[in-house]
């Protein structure tokens, strides 16, 4: 019969201080993992932007680095509409994913007829339960998430996040 | 004739929150497949299509299938492969089956499906849910669990075709009471009335408690064979693979292909694809599993399936159509409502429910089933999955 070694740890020991890229509720933005870094650029700078494809004209969303339309390479860099209309919405109190404060508020987005993207499904922030109603209208907001390190060589390199958001215009 | 894809049987394990790893559901599956085909070996199985998609974070089980092979002591020689369409797993693999049985590459296919939903905090089930869509994008708006998705298409119908919550109430009676029947069911032996339905607490409004499916552990398996080595497996009449359709429009909110969230058009393709390729239309289909992972799915899902006309789907669900006396008795297993949803595993349940239901051995029996259909839907409604069987092959 073996000896039993005993030993009290709870948890993942290997988690100390440690970033785990698959357990992140952002995306990786930096160049060093992302070719489309600079649509968050742009978010830095206050714009709303997307890939637009140079040989057919077909805005798509996300951006890309070939255009689903005709697989064309050339794209360039467009605006979007920065305002939309709720279509309808989703408060959530309890159960929402960890890390996203409560209430946790969905909207269906629609940015007009003019706009290369109809729909979008955006988060609600700075708004309170019940504030919220269908038709109103919400502006996007842009603010920073957590930053990430990245191994550069014997170097650690910190890349820093920002992601958007929507609220309601007043 | 050309070789035809048959389902010769299968078994599901007991859905719900399992003291169990996904390994030991995926045995679970086997041994209850075995059961109901006695004659099976796993010598028989030449090929293994394994769905799942929570493995390979829950399990930390990325290259699944050997694993899987293994401890069915399966020696796979045609085909041994993970397949991930989420809440479609494994309907996408006997769609893979089929081609492979008919094209002459395999002769015996184990489809089968297991997820490991529950884990030891509470926690991590919802937060790996954000990985189940487009992370970088629409999860990290928030959408991880789909209630609030589906809790804004069912405010939707609810607006522009005048849906109400009764109708839905009448999904949720209605296939609470056939799982009340079905040992298997995450919610054995519950039952439900109209009044329990509608004074739930709220989940997320309009949805009420049984509005809801739940996440369940659970997994299946099914047979997948050609016509001719079913005959040498099991006396029981041959259930054939008719025709399949699948259609993936988007990945994320953006490019949403209806009008609105209330219009599902990729699942009316899809369903185009299937019946074209069956050679049936909507009123051939005798009785009907649907993805109800929210009550207002069935109600879309037999608008798109061309059960009755676009928007009529609350009237059709409440007339009584889907229950085991109506017109086409749907979700006769007690659906996802009652079972819950481990991901992989529910297309194979399905599918093993309508096998029975044409070879006449279902509990509840449909009398004289011909043609069945089985959906599912993947995620937030990003892709349609539609399998169509019939106790005739396709001449
Ligand atoms: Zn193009």
């Amino acid at each position: 019969m073996a000896d039993l070694q005993t030993a009290k740890i709870v948890g993942t020991p290997a988690l100390e201080g440690t970033y785990i890229a698959e357990m992140d509720i952002w995306p990786l933005e930096c160049p060093e993992f992302n070719r489309n870094y600079q649509f968050y650029d742009n978010l830095r700078e206050g714009r709303f932007t997307t890939t637009r494809c140079k040989k057919c004209g077909h805005t798509a969303f996300p951006p890309g680095v070939i255009c689903p339309r005709c697989w064309s390479e050339e794209l360039e860099w467009v605006d979007l509409p920065q305002r939309a209309k709720v279509v309808t919405f989703t408060e959530t109190q309890a159960g929402a994913p960890l890390g996203f404060p409560l209430p946790l508020i969905m909207a269906w987005l629609n940015f007009g007829k003019d706009s290369p993207i109809k729909h979008l499904l955006g988060r609600i922030i700075n708004c309170a339960e019940g504030e919220l109603k269908d038709d109103d209208e919400v502006r996007l907001v842009v603010f920073e998430v957590p930053s990430h390190p990245i191994e550069v060589k014997r170097e650690t390199k910190v890349c820093d996040r920002v992601f958007y958001a929507f609220e309601r215009v007043k | 004739m050309a070789r035809k894809a048959v389902i010769v049987g299968g078994g599901v394990t007991k859905f719900g929150v399992r003291e169990a790893t996904i390994f030991d559901l995926f045995q679970e599956a086997a041994k209850a497949c075995s059961d109901d085909i006695p004659a099976l070996k796993p010598s028989d199985v030449d090929g293994l299509i394994v769905c799942t998609t929570m493995a390979g974070r829950h399990s930390s089980a990325l290259n699944t299938a050997p694993l899987v092979a293994h401890r069915l002591g399966i020696k796979p020689t045609s085909i041994c492969i993970r397949l991930d369409t989420l809440c479609a797993g494994s309907n996408s693999g006997i769609i893979v089956a089929k081609g492979l049985v008919e094209s002459g590459i395999a002769e015996v296919i184990m489809v089968t499906g297991a997820e490991k939903v529950y884990m030891p905090q509470r926690w991590e089930t919802n937060y790996t849910q954000l990985a189940t869509n487009d992370h970088d994008w629409d999860s990290a708006m928030g959408l991880g669990v789909p209630p609030p998705f589906f809790a804004m298409i069912a405010k939707m119908h609810m607006k522009r075709y005048g849906t109400t919550k009764e109708q839905m109430a009448h999904v949720s009676v209605a296939n609470y009471n056939y799982g009340s029947t079905n040992p298997k069911a995450h919610f054995h032996p519950k039952t439900l009335t109209m009044e329990e339905a509608l004074s739930a607490r709220l989940i997320a409004a309009p949805f009420g408690l049984y509005d809801c499916c739940p996440l369940s552990d659970g997994g299946s398996a099914v047979i997948i064979s050609s016509a001719e080595r079913a005959r040498e497996l099991s006396d029981r009449p041959l259930v054939y693979i008719r025709g399949t359709g699948q259609h993936a429009t988007h990945s994320m909110s953006a490019g949403w292909p209806g009008e609105t969230l209330a219009e599902w058009p990729h699942l009316k393709r899809a369903a185009e694809v299937a019946y074209k390729n069956a050679r049936v239309s909507p009123r051939d289909i005798d009785v009907a599993q649907t993805h109800d992972c929210f009550t207002i799915s069935e109600i879309i899902e037999v608008e798109e399936l061309g059960f009755c006309k676009k928007g009529e789907g609350g009237a059709y669900v409440a007339s009584g159509a889907i229950n085991i006396d109506g017109e086409r008795p749907t979700n006769t297993d007690g659906g996802l409502l009652s079972h819950g949803h481990p991901f992989g595993a529910s297309g194979a349940r399905q599918s093993l429910e309508l096998c029975k239901q044409l070879q006449g051995r279902a509990i509840n029996q449909v009398k004289g089933a011909k043609i069945a259909l089985t959906h599912n839907l993947s995620g937030t409604c990003a892709q349609h999955t539609v399998v169509i069987y019939g106790t005739e092959p396709v001449k």
